[in-house]
């Protein structure tokens, strides 16, 4: 997406993109200045504004995307199933960990019926491979590794237990968002495109089969084939609607509040700017994604 | 060197002033990073906030104070103690028997001490995944990697305290007509024990060293946990120095402890040169 908005930058702006392994990290890249921008889960940065740190929500990075995976020999058909078994979460303040309470709670389940664990996405395939937890929920690609593997399968894709599910959100730094409005504005747009391109009616499979190519080469060092399983299923994760919704968070933010992972409420505007998505235009997918000039300079 | 006499009250002072002033020289660093956010309003006031990167030593005293008074930092020290001690007690039970015959035997040490000096500089934090592939995400995991720290500085610790023994111990020892197993229990062990005490005083502070990379992964409890676990909240790096203050603590009263086996009678002479 960053690659996106560079290729197409009218104003010649090169977004230097930059992978962490970890959200610990990443976050501290942020607090101290070094990054601008990053997508992260979303009530982790919510987490970050209630601690005081001056970023806000600026936009979505996909809908979906993320699955729950369990063994392959699990005796799990359903939900309820998990009772008492144990599974991994990427963080306690990644949705994936509030829509597990979320469903618990739905589906009439003890908060504690479930036995939650944090654990790094880079290690949920082979915990599961290893039998030490029962499944995971998290985002691609991780549960096409397990299921490519051989030892897990899907019990439930995100459009099964909340459509339309937000994960990861578009992050900026507060003293950004002041100082470089058209830099920020540029971005999201990028984004936005970047995103209909994906989703293009007609050629979207087609551009999502490059996508895999390019991203898996160059960003990720991951198996071009493991992101095109997940990128050619549309329906396992989408990027169109991605304007942060006030309704979503609003809910985001009293499942984290209830299960003490943010310490107080706060209004979707203090922790939101959807000024940016507000004044962008209409998203379109503007011309083919050229994968061999895809660069990550420094500006 | 200087031998005027150390006076009483500056064996304390001097520590004290270090400590304060690496205090001042923390905390000016922290005010140091900080920087101003002039913010827009709808409305077009601006207003400014100071925003701070790092805690300072005055953000970190409450943080003391929450971990004390929620009651984790008594629940996670008896966790982290507990693993380190157990799996300290492990590489003793295993290292020192194993050091004092490879000590003795000529040809148990060249088999194994390749091995050991080749084990020996992996990082306990290398042996994670094979720990959690092992044992899963339970106890044993951490004592595991405590155990890996502690174990090859007392194996080789032994083995050279075994093989420094003078020569003219054992061949009077032998004189006397003491061979065998006696000569082992009453001769060899004995003049190895302060040497081996030594390794273990640097086992010790090396497992709680290690602390942190063992309660990394495979458990929600201890100091080491503390410390990621708060990594992992929002903007909580006053706990994660709470933490770090709580460990050093308890290694400088661990080290004490161990020295006082260092002043026990029957190793004593020993340390008397």
């Amino acid at each position: 997406m960053t690659s996106w908005a560079t290729e197409h930058s009218q104003a010649g702006t090169v977004f230097q993109s930059q992978r962490f392994g970890d959200f610990p990290t990443m976050k501290e890249a942020l607090i101290a200045r070094k990054i601008d921008a990053t997508f992260m889960i979303a009530p982790l940065a919510m987490k970050l504004v209630a601690d005081g740190v001056p970023v806000k929500i600026v936009y979505l990075g996909h809908r979906d995307g993320s699955a729950l995976t369990i063994a392959k020999d699990s005796s799990v058909q359903r939900f309820e199933d998990l009772a008492g078994k144990r599974v991994a979460v990427p963080s306690r303040y990644s949705n994936q960990n509030l829509l597990m309470r979320r469903m618990m709670k739905q589906r009439g389940m003890a908060p504690q019926a479930i036995e939650l664990v944090e654990m790094a996405p880079p290690d949920m395939a082979s915990a599961l491979a290893a039998r030490s937890i029962e499944g995971y929920i998290v985002g691609e690609p991780h549960n096409a590794k397990a299921e490519i593997g051989g030892y897990g399968r899907i019990l439930y894709f995100m459009k099964d237990l909340w459509p339309d599910f937000i994960s990861c959100v578009l992050v900026v730094r507060q003293e950004i968002i002041e100082q470089r409005r058209p830099l920020v504005q540029e971005l999201v747009q990028g984004i936005a495109d970047s995103g209909a391109w994906l989703d293009a009616p007609e050629e979207g499979l087609d551009h999502r089969k490059r996508a895999a190519e390019v991203v898996g080469k160059l960003f990720y060092n991951q198996d071009p084939k493991l992101l095109e399983h997940v990128l050619l299923q549309p329906d396992r994760v989408g990027y169109s609607r991605l304007v942060p919704p006030k309704d979503t968070f609003d809910e985001i933010m009293d499942l984290a509040v209830e299960s003490k992972v943010i310490e107080r409420r706060m209004r979707f505007e203090e922790y939101c700017d959807t000024s940016f998505a507000s004044a962008m235009r209409e998203p379109r997918p503007l011309v083919a994604f050229p994968p061999s000039t895809a660069r990550t300079q420094k500006p | 060197m200087n031998t005027r006499p150390v006076r009483r009250y500056e064996a304390w002072l001097l520590p004290l002033l270090v400590a304060a002033v690496l205090l001042v020289l923390w905390h000016v660093y922290s005010w140091w990073t900080e920087y101003d956010l002039t913010t827009t309003a709808a409305d077009g006031s601006t207003e400014t906030r100071r925003i701070r990167i790092f805690p300072t030593p005055f953000d970190t005293f409450p943080a003391l104070v929450e971990l004390a008074s929620d009651g984790r930092l008594l629940r996670y020290t008896v966790a982290s103690l507990y693993r380190v001690l157990t799996g300290f007690a492990v590489a003793a039970l295993i290292g020192i028997p194993l050091g004092l015959w490879a000590g003795w035997q000529k040809r148990v040490y060249l088999a194994i001490n390749p091995l050991v000096q080749g084990l020996r500089p992996i990082s306990p934090l290398a042996w994670i995944p094979i720990a959690v592939l092992s044992f899963g995400i339970q106890d044993e995991a951490a004592i595991f990697i405590i155990f890996l720290g502690a174990f090859f500085p007392i194996v080789t610790g032994t083995m050279t305290a075994v093989q420094s023994i003078p020569l003219v111990y054992v061949r009077s020892a032998q004189n006397f007509g003491v061979t065998g197993f006696e000569l082992f229990r009453r001769v060899v062990f004995p003049a190895a024990l302060p040497q081996i005490i030594t390794s273990l005083r640097m086992a010790l502070g090396i497992g709680w060293l290690v602390v942190v990379a063992a309660e990394m992964n495979a458990v929600n409890s201890g100091l080491g946990f503390l410390v990621i676990d708060a990594r992992n909240m929002g903007n909580r790096y006053d706990l994660v120095v709470a933490a770090m203050i709580i460990i050093g603590v308890i290694g400088i009263g661990l080290d004490w402890a161990v020295r006082r086996l260092e002043l026990l009678d029957e190793v004593r002479w020993g340390f008397r040169k």
